[in-house]
């Protein structure tokens, strides 16, 4: 799993060297922005079926069609389905804000899911709303403090461009 | 290769829930600065730490540097010395990771199975691991006494914490614990 601190000690070891002052100051550069990523990550963990929920309900409000019968929204279970891949891809976020980096995303969420949508025709329209409407929901400070919002929008910033 | 952070994440994973107990990690966070230091610590003093435990090792064992032994000649002495810096910087990488795995698939993984087949003996090199966990703790606390250094007692740095990194003491300690374990 990429983070700073496994990045640092990959290519120290692909040196064959001890940790240096420098591979020392970039893990240092990390730590000093994870509080804010914590706190980030631990508001959303409490909050993330109303988040997701709301996420749903945002992109299905602009795209009513999907609730037409054969659409992707027709049935329960696909509604089931839609309103879990929603809290997959927040789940995803709350650990790419534990782990400081964007490897969970890259390597759970969004390698092979262009493939995989095309596969189930799934058009990914609605999930770009969904994770808009997450993005411009936060507010600061009334969710979490400025710092960890910053945070918070640059994942859901980074899965909306992957998916657009 | 996993750190303390991508470890809760793949644990939190395996049942798709969030991560939801992050005191660890914070706690990690609150002592980023002193295991930083502690890194450092080992890292500056590696070449001297090995020297000295594999010179004790041999000295507890003189039977190593005669003919036969293996540590005769030079060339397998050369061998021994290499061996203990690559165990003393995944130690390291543990450390500074916070979480054994970079240690366990890098280094551990075999290693023992490799020395039964060179002939390495194992308890020789427990010794040496030994001594470098004692040389790791003294740094990483740095608190030299006058009881054991006697007249060359020379401190370095002053105090800044009561508990002299306690934890990042116990948790060094325990990587080498897994290193001798593994190889016993």
């Amino acid at each position: 799993m990429k983070s700073v601190v496994t990045t640092v000690i990959a290519s120290a070891d692909a040196a064959g060297r001890f940790p240096s002052t420098s591979d020392l100051e970039s893990v240092q550069g990390s730590i000093q922005r994870a509080a804010a990523r914590l706190e980030a990550a631990e508001k959303l963990a409490g909050n993330i079926d109303a988040v997701a929920r709301e996420a749903y309900d945002a992109c299905i409000k602009k795209y009513p069609y999907l609730n037409n019968a054969g659409e992707a929204n027709s049935t329960d279970t696909f509604k089931a389905k839609c309103h879990r891949d929603i809290k997959h891809y927040m789940r995803l976020i709350q650990y790419c804000l534990v782990v400081g980096g964007t490897g969970p995303l890259d390597e759970w969420g969004i390698a092979g899911g262009r493939e995989v949508y095309r596969a189930l025709n799934l058009p990914t329209a609605p999930y770009v709303e969904a994770l808009s409407f997450a993005r411009n929901r936060g507010c600061a400070p009334r969710d979490m403090s400025p710092q960890a919002l910053t945070e918070y929008n640059a994942l859901l910033d980074y899965v909306i461009n992957s998916l657009s | 290769m996993l750190d303390a952070f991508s470890r809760a994440v793949v644990t939190a994973d395996a049942s798709t829930s969030c991560v939801s107990d992050l005191s660890n990690l914070k706690a990690y966070i609150a002592s980023g600065n002193r295991r930083l230091d502690a890194v450092n610590a080992i890292a500056s003093n590696a070449s001297c730490m090995v020297s000295d435990a594999v010179a004790g090792m041999i000295c507890e064992n003189q039977g190593l540097i005669q003919a036969g032994g293996n540590c005769y000649p030079n060339r397998r002495m050369a061998a021994c010395l290499r061996d203990a810096e690559i165990v003393l910087r995944y130690v390291t990488y543990a450390l500074l990771a916070g979480d054994a795995s970079v240690l366990d698939d890098r280094c551990l993984n075999g290693l023992k199975e490799t020395y039964a087949a060179l002939g390495v003996p194992t308890t020789s090199t427990v010794r040496a691991v030994q001594i470098m966990k004692a040389q790791a703790a003294a740094h990483i606390a740095d608190n030299p006494s006058e009881a054991r250094a006697g007249a060359r007692l020379r401190k370095m740095g002053t105090p800044v914490v009561e508990d002299r990194c306690a934890s990042l003491v116990a948790e060094a300690s325990s990587y080498f614990d897994r290193v001798i374990a593994a190889l016993s």
